[in-house]
């Protein structure tokens, strides 16, 4: 990722919350492919962390949810679950031509699409889609956020700042 | 079990079918004998053990038998009538995943009274549950958990969403603070029925699925199936495209393992041993990709040879300086002594463990076994190629890290040694009417896929055994090992499988 990117990235998040992002992931059906991307993104080649996010293992800390996978029903009360610990404003983002609906027919396994199951923000494409358009998705569900973050009415703001 | 004679000798005649696959026709009683026989063969095990339904509602049951010294796949074929059939795992212990498998897909029991465990069916299946068998559904209740909690101890539930990078997989930890006692596993949630959905497909579609099952073997698996349409159809491949399907194997078996050590630096909190791993990982990927287009070597294959021939001079300027990289990485990890502590004695599985579970690939390599479905059972062009399996000794998962670490040295020399002789080439294959077992080393271990084709030339049934399904059973004996909490996950890297490949 070229360095103006990277920093718009990093300025940006700390604009809107006034720290860093956090991201937690949910595989529902991947084929351990896109795992592995995402795993790549904290390593030094991408270094998630320089630009202010921060992979979480906790829901309730994560303004991202990223998942992956064709949406496996087996797996809806764990999405459902993590997607409403996740606290508001959030993004959701669609991770690879699985989550997109581009390899499973829906049936009686799985929904086939993730959009079938959550409103989905972002559709990162790919199969597996690389860690640079990871990044290149996150820099776009960040905009998703500010624009989210803009709408929330001056009541709720101020009921949040209190 | 009964104790084993040792006899060199299969017990009956079987008829060749394939180079290297013999087949039978037998009924239940002679399964159950033939397997007790084969309990006494040196190194014949158990490889896998399916069922397939006809449309007439006719169960057959197969059970594929590997004879490592003999190179010799021998497949039984049994037909079932009635809700049982002749339950293995009495004898042969490794039998009882797929049988619990078989019971939960075509509703047909093990003649045995030991509880049957849950595997791909989530416990609020409805009637409607997608499954491969016809017949009704069978009660739930006749499935159990292994596990038992009592006394002091409770259990601790893992899942199934977990950290970053790590696939979603339940994990039941039975203990009573800090020492693990016992801890079961629920694969179930990614279970995506790719069995079911190869039925009706073309060779080419259903390689399209193989591949995504199980995506960090994506060559392994998708090799088995290619050979098993091959073998179906009595094609042989052009000796430059089985070479480049080697290549692309062996480049896929070398950033695998570079995967499971960065993994295990990761559990063991070492983060620059990590990050090290990690930067010679990526630089693997994008070998892969200048080689052929595809950072996990998707659509490489094709039913009858391959899709492209690779870039030989990328391969030949990037991947010795990419293997000596992570010698260096390797070395300095096993200088850090607080790394090495947390590895030694860890997660241990004796030679016999891995024996009693047919266990595969470099895990059962690790706790001593000669097994590489590549020196075993050659094809071209392994059969051309000097093989010389790395075995270790310990079965923990620092010996993990040492066969991981010679195979990669060893994969990258037969990389090289191969790139003047690989290249395109593909040709026609359209089995009708016929079925065929293939297999490949993956970087698990032997991959096995059997299918079965129509008149039409469509997949009447694919049954896909990755080695995952192979390996997983072992992992509950590795953490009980008097394992603490926190060396769980070192345990699981170490054993690098996928929960794709077991739910699939
Ligand atoms: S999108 Fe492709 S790489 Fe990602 S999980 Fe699905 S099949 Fe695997």
């Amino acid at each position: 990722m070229s360095e103006p990117t990277a920093d718009q990235l990093r300025r940006r998040a700390l604009a809107l919350f006034g720290r860093s992002l956090h991201i937690r992931t949910v595989d529902t059906g991947s084929c351990a492919v896109c795992e592995s991307e995402i795993r790549l993104l904290s390593a030094p080649p991408y270094d998630l962390h320089r630009l202010g996010f921060f992979l979480t293992p906790a829901p309730r800390h994560a303004d991202l949810l990223l998942v992956t996978g064709p949406a496996v029903r087996a797996m809806d009360n764990a999405l459902l679950k993590a997607y409403e610990a996740t606290p508001d404003p959030k993004a959701v983002v669609a991770v690879g031509a699985c989550a997109l609906g581009g390899i499973y027919e829906e049936d009686g396994l799985v929904h086939g699409a993730l959009d079938r199951v959550l409103p989905i923000d972002v559709y990162i494409p790919g199969c597996p889609p690389s860690p640079l358009a990871l990044l290149q998705g996150l820099l776009v569900a960040v905009g998703r956020l500010e624009e989210r973050v803009a709408a929330l009415s001056f009541d709720l703001v101020a009921e949040a700042e209190r | 079990m009964t104790a084993r004679t040792q006899t060199q000798k299969l017990p009956a005649a079987f008829a060749q079918v394939a180079p290297g696959v013999s087949a039978a026709q037998i009924d239940s009683a002679q399964l159950g004998a033939i397997t007790h026989e084969l309990a006494d063969v040196h190194r014949a095990r158990l490889a896998d053990l399916f069922a397939s339904e006809s449309e007439q509602g006719a169960v057959v049951l197969r059970a594929v038998y590997a004879h490592d010294t003999e190179s010799r796949y021998l497949v039984l074929e049994c037909p079932v009538s009635g809700p049982l059939f002749p339950a293995l795992s009495d004898l042969d212990p490794a039998a009882f995943v797929e049988e619990c498998e078989i019971y939960e897909q075509f509703a047909i029991r093990p003649d045995s009274v030991k509880p049957l465990n849950r595997m791909l069916m989530p416990p609020h299946a409805e009637e409607s549950f997608p499954r491969l068998g016809r017949r009704p559904r069978p009660p739930l209740k006749d499935v159990h958990a292994r596990h038992v909690v009592a006394g002091e101890a409770f259990e601790f539930p893992f899942g199934p969403v977990r950290a970053a990078g790590w696939e979603s997989l339940y994990m039941g930890l039975v203990t009573t603070g800090e020492e693990v006692l016992d801890l079961y596993l629920a694969h179930w949630h990614k279970h995506r029925g790719i069995e079911r959905r190869l039925a009706g497909l073309e060779s080419e579609r259903a390689l399209f699925f193989t591949e995504r099952m199980d995506g960090l073997n994506a060559v392994g698996n998708g090799l088995a199936l290619c050979r098993a349409i091959e073998s179906a159809a009595g094609a042989t491949v052009p000796t430059a495209a089985a070479h480049t399907r080697s290549i692309a194997l062996e480049l896929e078996r070398i950033y695998n393992h570079a995967a499971a050590i960065a993994a295990t630096c990761q559990t063991t909190g070492l983060s620059v041993g990590q990050a090290r791993a990690e930067i010679v990982l990526e630089r693997l990927l994008r070998l892969n990709a200048a080689a052929f287009g595809h950072r996990y070597l998707f659509d490489v294959l094709a039913p009858g040879g391959v899709r492209r021939a690779p870039d030989t001079a990328a391969i030949r300027e990037q991947l010795p300086g990419a293997c000596a990289e992570f010698r260096r990485v390797v070395q300095a990890l096993l200088r850090t002594n607080s790394h090495v502590d947390r590895l030694e004695t860890t997660g241990v599985l004796t030679r016999e463990q891995a024996e009693r579970l047919s266990l595969v690939g470099p895990l059962a390599r690790a706790s001593g076994c000669t097994i590489d479905s590549r020196a075993d059972h050659p094809f071209a062009p392994y059969d051309q190629l000097e093989l010389a399996p790395a075995v270790g000794e310990g079965g923990d998962v620092l010996a993990r890290m040492k066969v991981m670490v010679a195979e990669v040295a060893a994969s990258e020399r037969l990389v090289l040694d191969q790139l003047g002789d690989a290249g395109p080439g593909r040709i026609d294959v359209s089995p009708r009417s016929a079925a065929a077992l293939g297999w490949a080393e993956s970087p698990r271990g032997e991959a096995l896929v059997w299918v079965a084709f129509d008149s039409r030339g469509s997949i009447e049934r694919a049954r896909l055994r990755p080695a995952a399904v192979r390996n997983w059973r072992a992992f509950d004996d590795a953490a009980r090992a008097q394992n603490v909490f926190t060396d769980i996950p070192i345990i699981e890297a170490s054993f690098w499988l996928t929960v794709a490949g077991f739910a699939r």
